[in-house]
Parts: structure tokens; C-alpha cells; sequence
């Protein structure tokens, strides 16, 4: 290690640091939110601004002997987890103090959860990719049980925290067999020697065994059907503001280990592993607009819809294991894209339900909302734009991610052409019960007492940015743009 | 190309945007301000399109003033804008239509003006992009545009099944527009494999058309893409049996709303159909043909028998909207000249004349909150002016000879009498079936004794009133027009006409 491995890895040092710099502001000046708050969001503005100019600085180098690697992608994924972190803690400012929880402990956990996936984000190499995983995760279980008087909270985080921690053990087993069968755990290495077994088209029962122990970690990370079953119960017994982070955080993480595991090291055999994708994408996008649409409880519909969401990155992941040569870099930006897209829309849904949850004791059912447009304007319309941007209407961010999605699909042709209209079928279905909360929000009167909510002013900055981004993202090309140069780092 | 050094298309369809952003910025609290605000934006909105229709070059072949810059260069997605004889036809009644929907709304809307009036001008913007956008994904975005506003009017100022209606109206038609969505990018894909991978062009309407006339999309390919693009535009039309939404969302929307649903956005899924699904592949055109014209004979005359049997005013003439609608469907797919120059001023007078009739029902429904056709009875007496304009409008619709209505039908008959002689017979006893649902209707509202339930409600049936003469006259004036001098529309339409002929492999006479 030396001073230059640093300045590659300057982002996720700094993001330690600031974790870091939470807690001792709290141990020596307890009780003081607004302080903490101030320390979390100028930090993570300083992690941004590193990552910028590091990005600027046009270094694309690798760090720790090849363990660390800084590319397009790393630094796209980089920004997107500091967003979602501010994002987080810009709406839980409003949550947590009016229910007695700490904010610095949230700060720091939340902060420590990010850097984990920064790092999973840079990750060159399998070993480093794990506990970089686990780094991003063990956080998360805490965030689940967050609320700790509360006995839903407690039960969603021990059921996130069981099956989290099989579903990494069942990833480490796997890795385990792609060490034992290519002899390296650096991700280039094992992408050359599959490239030699992929070219004899003679695939070993424990490089076969290792695919399929992986491929199952992957799916229970990213909450891909049937592997999803933690996911509605920990959301919907999370505190909003972590619900908010746990659907997109972690996912996001999942999906940077796909590319960097699947895409990266597992490339080459691209050909065994598209079938389980198809399959995966087609159950996870059907089942969860299925269930989403019978569900009472907006917070729990919402999980399900994040399952549904998986599903239609999960094409664009198959649109690169199916496309030749020249798409696959456009299927990845389509991945990208969606991520990006799904990120603000689907927290901005969360948030405004964190906003009507101010006050304790609000449930999350769908008769909360009854009314909103007329009680708040801005909050019903700005709930109204995230929930058309998920089912995917123009020229919202949603449909372009969607779009983007499809395309690519339609491009590589064959099977992913009907998985395409799979996955367009969904998308109509799904519009159902989004567009049900819309219904209960302009079309329905409030039942018995109306709830009062009048965010604090970083909430609202939260909402605001949420609320742009789902309308520009994908009206302005330069973001398209962003993750292709992202995709194209990745260089099939 | 513009017209006074501006770009006309490009404020014709964004005005109504700024002006719905300006009605946004309105306090709720002035209603009357909102309302003059957007009636005013719709009416200059109108003036614009009437000045692109008197500048218009008709009986060119191609697209005027268009407008064109790339938007999303790396897959050659373009705004691109241009207008031939039909698009410039149906953006003209979209913008009339607006304006006097806004205007009849005046009195029925006093809760949420400022959404509704909003919901009406994006809704516009949606509608008349829609007919003007030259490249097929912006043509989706605009498709999509006019979904959202549509959904709202019904949902949130409808009658009392509104939130079924308005949920059935949305998922019909996202799951059509959703199929059409993977047709689009099947088709970007097959031009961009076609040309070397480049993505220049593959979604421009122009260069699609062209690189379909040379034969070059494979029928096995056209084959899929026509069904998807059928189904969305089948859906919207709607031809028996996608047309189960259509009867619900016109019933529970409010009057203004079924104005612009039945006048323009069933307009859309027939504009679809001759503008893309048709010229785009006309080797699968050719092959559905058959299996369409049949289902739009069962439109025909389905619509009208079901019409009969209605209690409900709106219900009626959502029926027979879609018998009306099957002419159109049924002009397009037998491929004749005449029958095509029918079909779209069968659009144009379907339009005009049901329009007229929702607003009539309107004006019945805001006086006594009840559509019951058992429940009505002598309205003449009471309100002579109403019975008379209502008169008008149904022999109109019923297809009286100098009145629009008969030239739309009688050019479709007369153009498909030549390929489908059965089919032009069974269509033509629907005439005699349309009279008698239209003129028992009559009958059974407005002559007679006055009923009980009318004659309780004393005072309150007032004639028409001033505003809701203001909004009928100009669409009774173009009936006339229309009905008389039908060459008014056809010399604009040649031009599309003979291109749609061309497009779709039939010899031009």
C-alpha cells in the first residue's frame, strides 16, 4: 500500500472518515441532530466531490496490488450511493426525531453501509468483492431494526438479518468453487481462465456447482423471485427512511456485484447463465406486480413493486448475456440507467409516505393517502409524478429506463424479444396499483381524521431533488450518456 | 418550414403547455380567472391552427412546415414535426373541440378548477402531438401524454362509477400502447440492422415509410409488428371486441370529457391505423384485411343494435359511437380511394356531431341529474331550442343527406361496394337500424306529454343558454359545411390519400 493506492481509493477512505467523524461529533457533543446532520451531508458532498475530480483527473487505475479498481462504473455507482445516502438522511431528519431515535448512530450505520458498497462498487477481485459485500450489508440489518421498541421493525430485521446472512454464506461457497476450478480470485484472471473453459464448451461440476451457488447468493441479495421472501416484511417493518434506503441501497449493491461478478469475472460463460437470468427476470417481474396488486399497505406494495423492479433490470442483464458483441455495452447502460432512475423515483415514493408518517402512529395503508391531493398539492403531485414514473409513463424517468430496458432486449432478438413483451405486459399490470394510490389520493375523500404533515425544509430539499431527477433523467440525454461511459468501463 | 418566421407546429402544440403552467401559477381561490385563462390559451391555440390550415398548400404529396432537431442522438431519436392534409384536419378539430369543451365546462366544473383546466390544456398538448409528430418514439411519448390527463378528468370529476371507469379506460389502453412500444423499437431495429447498424433515421417516419415501400421489412416481421400495432390502435378506436372500456368512460366522464374522448381520442387509434400500422406494412395490412373488415362490419352493426336497447342517453351514443367508429375502420381496410377520403371525414364528422350530442346530453344532464332515457319525455315544450339543435345533431348522426354525417357513410359504402359488395349492403341496413335508435331516442325525450319526473323539476329546465349556444354553433356550421360542400376537406385530404394508397400497394386511379 502506498500513497497513490490511496488517492485511487480516495472516495471510500473519505467515506470511512466521515463515518467516522459522525460519532466523535456525537460522543463529544451529544444530543445535537442538526450538528450531526450538518457533519453527514457536508461529508458526503466532500466523498462526492472526490469522486468528481478523481473521475476528472481521468485516472483509471487499479489500487492494492489489483484488488481495487477505479473505472467509469465505479464512479458512476460511486455517486449514486452517496445520492441515496444524502437522499436517506435528508428524509429521515423529519422521521426519526418526533419517535426518540438517534440520528448519529443512523447517520454513522448508514455511512458505513455506503462505503461498503463504494467499495463493492471498486471491487477487482472476489475476496475483496465479499467483504465489501458484507460491509454493506451488516449495516443494513441494523437500519432494519432500527426502531427498536417496535416489534415489527425487530422481526423484519432478524428475518433480513437470517436469510442475509445464508444468502452470503451461500455467495461464499460459490466463490469458493470459481477459486477451486480457476486457481485466482482477481477478477481478470478468472474471467481469462473461464474464457479457456468456455471456449472448450466443457463446463466442470464444481465450476457448475460454483454458478449455481452464486447465482442464488446474487438473487437473494437483489430480491429476485424465489428468492425474495425477506424483502416484503423487512421493508414494511423497517422506519420508512430505511425502507426507503433497504430498496434501494442494497439492491443497487446487488446489482454492482452482478456486474461485476456475472458481467466481470463470469463473462465468459455468459451462454449457462442467460437461461437462469430469463427465468429469473420472468418470475420475479410476474410475481411481484401480482402480489403488489393485492396488497393494502402502500409501504408493503411498494416492496413488492421493488421485486417487480429487479425483474425488468434482470432483462437488461439478459439483453447482455444475449446480445452480441456491439449491444452488450448498450444493455448495460440500459441496467445502469434503470438503477439510476429506479433509485430516485422509488425513494421519493417512500419519502412522501415518511412524510405523512411524521407524526407516530400513521400507518402506511392506502386509506392514509385518501385525499392527499386536495390536503397537500404538492405532496399528492409530487407522489402522483413518482408513481407514474414507476409504472413507466412518458417522458417521466421510469419509462425511460423501461425503454431503455426493452430495447436493448428487442435488440438481441429471439427468446428476450418475448421476454421484452413480458415485460411490457407486467408494466401495464403494475399500472393498476400504482395508479390505485392515485385514485385514493384524488378521487376519494379522507376518511376520518385527516393527516397533517408539513415537512421540515431538508426534507422538502429531499423531495425536491428526488422530484427532479425522476422528471429530467431521462428528457436530458446527458445522463444516458453518463451510463454508457459507466457501461462501456466494464468493455466486454 | 414556418409560417411567419415561426414555428408554427411547435407553438400550436406547446402553447397549451405554457398556458397550462401559467393556470398553475393561479391562486385556487379566482376560478373565474383560471378558466378565462385557459379558455383564452385554447382559443389562440385555435386561431393558430386555423391560420396553419389557411396557409396549408393542399394536394401536395409529403409533410409541411416541418420541424426537426435530434433529440436523443444515440439511438436517432428525433423531434420531428410536419403536417400533411390529414394531420393538419385532425389537429384543427382537436383545437376546436378544446376550446368549446373548456368553454361548456364553465358551468358544470366548480370543484378543482385549476387541476381539471390544467388536466384539459396538457391534454391537448398530448393530442395534437399526437397528430403532428413525425418520429415514431416521439409519436409514443405524445400517445402516452394523452393517457394521464384523460385518466384524471373521468377519475376525479366523473359521475358515480368513475374510478372503475377511468382504471378500465387506463389499463385497456397501456396494454395496447405498451405492445405498440416494443412494435416501435422491433421496427427502429429491423431499419438500423437493415442499415449497417447506424441508428441515423430509424425512427423517422419519413424513412420508414421509405424503406417500407421498397419492401424491405420482411413479412414474417411484418406480420408480428402489425398485431401489436393493431391492437393499440384497435384498442383506442375501438373496434369490436376491444370496445368493452369505451361505453364506461363515456358514461362516467363529465360532459367536456366525452366530448374530447369520443371527437378526438378515438381519432387517434384511426389516425394510428392509416398513418403507421398500414403504410408501415402493408404486406400484413393486406393479410388482415379480411378478418378486420369483418370485425368492423360486427362494430357497425353491434354498435347499432346494442344503441337500441340503452336506458342511458350517454350510453347511446357511446354505442353508436362505436358503430360510427366501424365505418371508419372499414373505409381504411378496403383500400379504395373513395373509401379512405370517406373514412377520414367520417373521423371528422364523428367528431363534430357526437360531440355535439354529448354536450347536448350535457346540458339535459346539468339541469335535471339524470340521463334516464324512460325518465324523459316532451323536453320540447320546455326547451324548444335544445329540442331543435338535438333535432339537427341526431339526423345528423343518423346520416340525413346535406348534413356531414351522409358523406362520410356514402363514400365509404360507394368505395367498398367495389371490393365487398355484402359488406357495403350490411352496412347500409345499418342506416335504417341508426335511424331507428336515434329517432326513438328523439321521440322518447323530447316529443310527447311531458313526463313526471320533468314536470317536477318546474323552473329548472331553462333552455339553452347563451354560453352553451356559443359552444354548439360552430360545430353545427361545419355539419352544414361539411355536409354541403364535402370538397372543402377532400382537396386537402388528396394528397394524404393518394400517399396512404401508394403506401398500402394499391394502383392509383
Amino acid at each position: 500500500m502506498n500513497w497513490s493506492d490511496l488517492t485511487t481509493a480516495a472516495p471510500v477512505v473519505l467515506a470511512v472518515l466521515v463515518a467516522a467523524a459522525i460519532l466523535v461529533v456525537d460522543l463529544a457533543l451529544p444530543g445535537r441532530r442538526r450538528l450531526v446532520t450538518a457533519v453527514a451531508l457536508v461529508g458526503l458532498a466532500i466523498v462526492a466531490a472526490a469522486i468528481v475530480l478523481l473521475a476528472q483527473s481521468g485516472r483509471h487505475e487499479t489500487a492494492f496490488g489489483g484488488a481495487y479498481t477505479l473505472d467509469g462504473l465505479t464512479t458512476f455507482l460511486d455517486l449514486l450511493f452517496v445520492a441515496i445516502a444524502a437522499l436517506t438522511i435528508l428524509f429521515a431528519t423529519d422521521y426519526l426525531a418526533p419517535r426518540g431515535l438517534p440520528m448519529a448512530e443512523f447517520a454513522a450505520v448508514l455511512v458505513f453501509a455506503i462505503t461498503g458498497a463504494m467499495l463493492v462498487a471498486g471491487s477487482a477481485d472476489l475476496l475483496l468483492l465479499f467483504v465489501a459485500l458484507e460491509l454493506m450489508v451488516l449495516p443494513g440489518y441494523l437500519l432494519a431494526g432500527f426502531a427498536r421498541n417496535d416489534p415489527y421493525s425487530t422481526e423484519g430485521a432478524i428475518k433480513y438479518f437470517l436469510l442475509g446472512s445464508f444468502s452470503s454464506a451461500i455467495l461464499l461457497f460459490g466463490l469458493a468453487y470459481v477459486w477451486g476450478t480457476t486457481g485466482s480470485t482477481r477478477i481478470s484472471d478468472v474471467a481469462a481462465a473461464l474464457a479457456v473453459v468456455a471456449a472448450s464448451h466443457s463446463i466442470q461440476p464444481g465450476l457448475a456447482m460454483g454458478l449455481a451457488f452464486m447465482t442464488t447468493g446474487v438473487a437473494f441479495k437483489m430480491a429476485a423471485v424465489p428468492f425474495h421472501y425477506w424483502t416484503p416484511d423487512a421493508y414494511q417493518g423497517s422506519p420508512t427512511p430505511v425502507t426507503a434506503y433497504l430498496s434501494v441501497g442494497p439492491k443497487i449493491g446487488a446489482f454492482a456485484i452482478a456486474l461485476r461478478l456475472f458481467v466481470g469475472a463470469l463473462g465468459p460463460l455468459k451462454a449457462d447463465w442467460l437461461p437462469v437470468v430469463i427465468v429469473l427476470a420472468i418470475l420475479t417481474m410476474t410475481l411481484g406486480n401480482l402480489v403488489a396488486i393485492t396488497q393494502d399497505n402502500v409501504k408493503r406494495m411498494l416492496a413488492y413493486s421493488s421485486i417487480a423492479h429487479t425483474g425488468y433490470i434482470l432483462v437488461g442483464l439478459a439483453a447482455f448475456a444475449g446480445g452480441t458483441k456491439g449491444l452488450e455495452t448498450q444493455a448495460l447502460q440500459a441496467v445502469l440507467f434503470y438503477g439510476a432512475a429506479y433509485t430516485f423515483m422509488n425513494m421519493g415514493a417512500f419519502a412522501v409516505i415518511a412524510a405523512l408518517q411524521r407524526r407516530p402512529g400513521v400507518s402506511s395503508r392506502i386509506s392514509t393517502f385518501a385525499g392527499l391531493g386536495r390536503r397537500d398539492p404538492w405532496l399528492g403531485a409530487l407522489m402522483a409524478l413518482f408513481l407514474l414514473s414507476l409504472t413507466g409513463i412518458p417522458p417521466l424517468a421510469g419509462f425511460w429506463a423501461k425503454a431503455y430496458v426493452v430495447v436493448a432486449a428487442v435488440q438481441a432478438g429471439g427468446w428476450l424479444t418475448v421476454l421484452a413483451v413480458v415485460a411490457m405486459l407486467n408494466a401495464a399490470a403494475a399500472a393498476f396499483y400504482y395508479l390505485r394510490v392515485v385514485v385514493y389520493m384524488y378521487m376519494r375523500d379522507p376518511e376520518g381524521e385527516p393527516v397533517v404533515s408539513s415537512p421540515g425544509l431538508l426534507f422538502r430539499v429531499g423531495l425536491a431533488a428526488t422530484g427532479i431527477a425522476t422528471l429530467a433523467f431521462g428528457l436530458f440525454p446527458a445522463f444516458v450518456t453518463l451510463a454508457g461511459n459507466a457501461a462501456s468501463a466494464l468493455g466486454s | 418550414m414556418s409560417l411567419f418566421g415561426l414555428p408554427i407546429l411547435g407553438l400550436i402544440t406547446f402553447l397549451p403547455a405554457a398556458g397550462a403552467v401559467l393556470v398553475a401559477c393561479m391562486p385556487s381561490s379566482r376560478p373565474d380567472l383560471i378558466r378565462r385563462a385557459a379558455l383564452g390559451t385554447a382559443l389562440v391555440v385555435w386561431v393558430m391552427s386555423l391560420l396553419l390550415l389557411a396557409a396549408f398548400a393542399s394536394g401536395q404529396a409529403g409533410f409541411q412546415y416541418k420541424e426537426a432537431f435530434d433529440w436523443i442522438p444515440s439511438f436517432g431519436i428525433q423531434y420531428k414535426v410536419g403536417v400533411d392534409g390529414l394531420s393538419v384536419l385532425m389537429v384543427v378539430l382537436t383545437t376546436t373541440l378544446t376550446w368549446i369543451s373548456i368553454l361548456a365546462s364553465f358551468g358544470p366544473i366548480k370543484d378543482r378548477v385549476k387541476g381539471y383546466m390544467i388536466s384539459f390544456l396538457v391534454l391537448e398538448v398530448g393530442m395534437i402531438g399526437v397528430f403532428v409528430a413525425l418520429d415514431l418514439f416521439l409519436f409514443y411519448i405524445f400517445w402516452e401524454i394523452v393517457l394521464v390527463p384523460m385518466y384524471l378528468i373521468i377519475g376525479i370529476w366523473g359521475g358515480s362509477n368513475r374510478i372503475y371507469a377511468t382504471m378500465k379506460f387506463v389499463l385497456y389502453t397501456l396494454v395496447g400502447s405498451l405492445l405498440m412500444l416494443v412494435a416501435i423499437l422491433a421496427t427502429a431495429f429491423a431499419y438500423q440492422a437493415a442499415h449497417g447498424g447506424s441508428w441515423v433515421g430509424a425512427f423517422d417516419y419519413e424513412q420508414l415509410q421509405s424503406f417500407a415501400q421498397a419492401g424491405s421489412f420482411g413479412n414474417n416481421f411484418q406480420l408480428v409488428a402489425f398485431v401489436a400495432l393493431f391492437l393499440a390502435f384497435a384498442i383506442k378506436v375501438p373496434m369490436f371486441p376491444f370496445h368493452t372500456w369505451l361505453p364506461d368512460a363515456h358514461t362516467e366522464a363529465p360532459t367536456a370529457g366525452s366530448v374530447i374522448l369520443a371527437g378526438v381520442l378515438l381519432k387517434l387509434g384511426a389516425y394510428g391505423l392509416i398513418r403507421f400500422a398500414v403504410p408501415l406494412f402493408p404486406y400484413a395490412a393486406h393479410t388482415f384485411a379480411g378478418p378486420i373488415i369483418v370485425l368492423s362490419v360486427i362494430a357497425i352493426v353491434y354498435g347499432a343494435v346494442v344503441s337500441i336497447v340503452q336506458p342511458d342517453l350517454k350510453r347511446l351514443v357511446a354505442y353508436s359511437s362505436v358503430s360510427h367508429m366501424g365505418f371508419v375502420t372499414l373505409g381504411i381496410f378496403v383500400f379504395s380511394a373513395a373509401a379512405l377520403q370517406g373514412a377520414i371525414l367520417q373521423m371528422i364528422n364523428h367528431g363534430l356531431i357526437t360531440g355535439g350530442l354529448f354536450l347536448l346530453v350535457g346540458v339535459i344532464y346539468e339541469r335535471t341529474h339524470d340521463r334516464t332515457i324512460a325518465k324523459m319525455g316532451g323536453l320540447a315544450a320546455t326547451m324548444p331550442i335544445w329540442a331543435t339543435v338535438f333535432g339537427f345533431f341526431i339526423l345528423a348522426s343518423a346520416g340525413l343527406p346535406g348534413l356531414s354525417g351522409f358523406v362520410g357513410e356514402f363514400l365509404v359504402f360507394v368505395g367498398s361496394f367495389g371490393v365487398a359488395p355484402v359488406v357495403a349492403v350490411a352496412s347500409i341496413i345499418v342506416m335504417v337500424l341508426a335511424a331507428t335508435y336515434l329517432l326513438w331516442m328523439f321521440q322518447r325525450v323530447a316529443l310527447g306529454t311531458m313526463s313526471d319526473f320533468l314536470r317536477g323539476l318546474g323552473d329548472h329546465l331553462t333552455d339553452l343558454t347563451r354560453v352553451e349556444a356559443i359552444t354548439l354553433a360552430p360545430l353545427v356550421f361545419l355539419i352544414v359545411v361539411l355536409g354541403i360542400f364535402p370538397s372543402v376537406a377532400l382537396d386537402l385530404l388528396s394528397g394524404s390519400v393518394r400517399g396512404f394508397l401508394a403506401a398500402a400497394g394499391v394502383p392509383v386511379g
